[in-house]
């Protein structure tokens, strides 16, 4: 569905990724797992055209998004919930999801959606009339994740949705994620938390330094020596 | 006491002001403390119905109208003595042909017992108002708005008073106000030189209805080519800054406000020859310069702006089958209307835009612009949007203006107008209409109003009372040409704003999300309190 062929990204003459392919399948959950500063969110700026790619290229079902601006490739069906969160700080929680519906026009769609959204998190419901920048950060994930869901896009990319939050919290996230993939979302989820994205992953591929150092299914990464010992901390 | 603390301030600021006109401005100065009076203790009123609610609040608006009235009192038997001014006086009320001659003291208890009585009353229909249902108050609230406002030239023209000049260029700048609030308010973009847009707007005009270059198009049709055209010169600014945030996207704007000035100021010798094929296209002389065909002004440069002198006289706008004369400049009554109509249209759309898409897309893009490009808005097309449409209503206060003073120089766009229009839209509240306008009212109000008000005043009274007793020539000197307060107008507005934003960053009527940032920090705190006492 999601496919990126040997995808060069530059910062001036600092060459952030050194050719990474990968793919995302409809309906299945990949995590890109590495270290500070192996390209993981450079990946998902990439695929977002924030930052456009100077080789290679990056398609969707088949659709060019390599040199489209980051708007229009939200139009297209991929939608993220950024590193940091990003959230509207001075908007409502109720005005940031309707944000993250900004490109559509099916009001019909848009009002189930807000539903879901609710039902999956249903502390958001609860805060509805609250202003973004009053929300703890655990919230504000949740927004940030439930604002990206509002595009309904067809691949959702998380970037390190456990950033910053209590160990129950980031339970409860993954949870959260698992629930959606579960319901059809397609999801490339970018994670320092190796072991947890490994968890709920079905594929995986391990970042070095802007290149794919390692990839396949998540059970097989998580039983290979070397993610074991540099990511998941065992002996 | 407590309760009354509201009325007896709002009695304050309206005796201050009745203090310095005294006589008819009790009337104007009575309603209006009696309608915020009434707004605020009909909001705050713990009771519901609105026949208690009216009853509630008539002590609190005699209290305050009655603390009004002393000023005008004040300004009767102390001010009036003091400055000099006859007993026969100056403020002669024009009833159909003739004018009553009146006294001071008739006037004074004319305005008196008016201004208190019809005060009291306009706050107890407020505060009716108040406890009406939610969509008959809109409407009624409207309603005795536009009476009100429909009223007050009249008024003014009957009383003499003689505000109407300075209303409408108080309502000019409100105009300005509401465009500027587009762009600092809604988009967030910071613009130092929005009086560039003025004057396009108002040097559209003038070239376009005016003898300087032989044209006199209809002021309705000009009035749109104005606003299109600053809205055209929107996009022009907006093309470069684009890529530019925060300071760095104000010091371009700022030099595109000093920069459009100056440009008209030198259009006084226009001449455009095509090198190659030497076609002049406007303004060669055939004597002089070698060229092939002319297609305009032929006889030599063409003056576009005539520099400092300035364009007039410019056209003014008629209405068929009325008196052709309708709009001149003795009478301001048709003015004032039509600035009035100006204002109207300009905050329905203005409305309209920011309950839009566009509108979210400009405050999406104001909160951040990385997640608002994240969430499928188009950063460029959005920020040109406002830059153009922030400058669309700045070139119908332009092209009014032009028509309305009938002359235009280079030399009152200058950097000084573009600060003032910020200080109103910061004053009163960043992205709210109604503080802007409120803002506006108060900057301007002072400005043209009350300062050339205590200026005179003060003159007399040095002249009447002071200078006389005076022997030293140096302090003689000194007191009669050095004290001023119009020249000290922009400290004034330097001080107030510091004032105003140590006291009151939100501005006096805030729009809900920056009074959340602000005190994000207390709310925070009361949060914890409640938590913590569950």
């Amino acid at each position: 569905m999601l496919e990126l062929k040997d995808v060069h990204t530059y910062y001036g003459n600092i060459h952030a990724l050194k050719g990474i392919s990968l793919n995302v399948q409809k309906g299945e959950i990949v995590t890109l797992i590495g270290s500070n500063g192996a390209g993981k969110t450079t990946t998902l700026r990439t695929i977002q055209g924030l930052i456009h790619a100077r080789h290679g290229s990056i398609t969707l079902e088949g659709e060019e998004l390599t040199k489209i601006p980051a708007h229009q490739v939200t139009m297209r069906g991929v939608s993220q919930s950024p590193e940091g969160r990003l959230i509207f700080p001075r908007m409502t929680v109720l005005e940031n999801l309707e944000m993250g519906a900004f490109t559509r026009k099916d009001k019909d769609g848009i009002k189930s959606d807000l539903e879901r959204v609710f039902t999956v998190f249903p502390r958001l419901k609860e805060r509805i009339k609250q202003t973004g920048g009053t929300l703890s950060g655990g919230e504000q994930q949740m927004l940030a994740i439930g604002r990206a869901l509002m595009a309904n896009p067809r691949v959702l990319l998380l970037d390190e949705p456990s950033m910053g939050l209590a160990p129950i919290l980031v339970e409860q996230i993954f949870n959260i994620i698992g629930e959606l993939n579960k319901q059809g979302t397609t999801i490339l989820l970018v994670e320092q938390n190796a072991r947890m994205a490994l968890s709920i992953a079905h594929r995986g591929y391990v970042l070095q330094t802007g290149t794919i150092r390692l990839q396949g299914s998540a059970t097989n990464l998580q039983e290979d020596d070397e993610v074991r010992k540099t990511y998941l901390g065992e002996h | 006491m407590e309760k009354y603390r509201t009325a007896i301030t709002i009695g304050l600021v309206g005796a201050a002001i009745t203090l310095l006109f005294g006589g008819w401005s009790m009337i104007l100065v009575g309603t209006v403390v009696g309608a915020i009076t009434g707004l605020n203790y009909g909001q705050h009123s713990a009771k519901r119905g609105a026949l208690d609610k009216a009853r509630e609040v008539l002590l609190p608006a005699l209290i305050g109208n009655i603390i009004m009235g002393l000023g005008g009192t004040l300004y009767t038997f102390v001010v009036v003595p003091l400055t000099g001014k006859s007993l026969n006086y100056d403020q002669p009320l024009k009833l159909g042909t003739g004018r009553v001659p009146l006294d001071s003291i008739a006037v004074f208890i004319i305005g008196l017992a008016a201004g208190i009585a019809i005060g009291v009353a306009v706050a107890a229909l407020i505060a009716y108002l108040q406890g009406l249902p939610e969509n008959v108050r809109r409407v009624a609230f409207i309603a005795s708005l536009i009476v009100f406002l429909f009223g007050l030239p009249f008024f003014d023209q009957v009383t003499g008073l003689d505000w109407i000049a300075a209303i409408i260029t108080i309502q000019i700048f409100i105009l300005l106000a509401l465009g500027l609030n587009i762009v600092v308010g809604y988009a967030g973009l910071l613009d130092l030189g929005y009086a560039a847009f003025f004057a396009i707007g108002a040097y559209t005009t003038g070239l376009l209805s005016s003898p300087q270059i032989d044209i006199y198009w209809n002021f309705w049709l000009v009035i749109w080519v104005a606003a299109a055209m600053a809205a055209f010169a929107g996009l022009v600014l907006g093309a470069p800054t684009l890529p530019l945030r925060g300071d760095y996207l104000a010091i371009v704007t700022l030099g595109f406000g000093e920069i459009i000035p100056v440009v008209f100021r030198n259009l006084i010798s226009v001449k455009l020859v095509e090198p190659f094929t030497r076609i002049c296209f406007v303004g060669c002389d055939p004597k002089v310069d070698v060229v092939r065909w002319c297609i305009y002004a032929c006889q030599g440069a063409l003056d576009l702006t005539a520099g400092e002198k300035g364009i007039n006289p410019i056209g003014r706008p008629m209405i068929p089958f009325t008196d052709e004369l309708l709009f001149s400049s003795r009478s301001y009554l048709p003015w004032y209307f039509l600035v009035f109509g100006l204002i109207v249209l300009s905050i329905f759309f203005i409305r309209r835009l920011r309950n839009s898409r566009i509108g979210r897309a400009w405050m999406a893009i104001r909160e951040d612009e990385l997640a608002a490009s994240q969430m499928g808005i188009d950063p460029v097309k959005t920020k040109l949007l406002a830059f153009s449409m922030g400058a669309t209503f700045s070139g119908f206060a332009g092209a009014f203006y032009g028509s309305y003073i009938s002359a235009i120089f280079p030399s009152v766009f200058d950097f000084s107008v573009s600060v003032i229009i910020l200080c109103m839209v910061i004053l009163g509240g960043l992205g709210n209409m109604v503080g802007v306008i409120i803002g506006g009212i108060l900057i301007m109000g002072t400005d043209r109003l009350f300062l050339p008000q205590i200026a005179t005043l003060l003159k007399d009274f040095m002249r009447h009372s002071v200078l006389g007793n005076v022997s030293n020539p140096v302090l003689k000197d000194f007191l009669e040409i050095s004290v001023d307060p119009n020249q000290m107008r922009l400290a004034i507005f330097g001080l107030v704003l510091v004032i105003m934003m140590v006291v009151r960053p939100e501005g006096l009527v805030p729009s809900e999300e920056r009074r959340a940032e602000l005190h994000e920090g207390e709310e925070e705190h009361g949060d914890a309190a409640t938590e913590a006492a569950a």
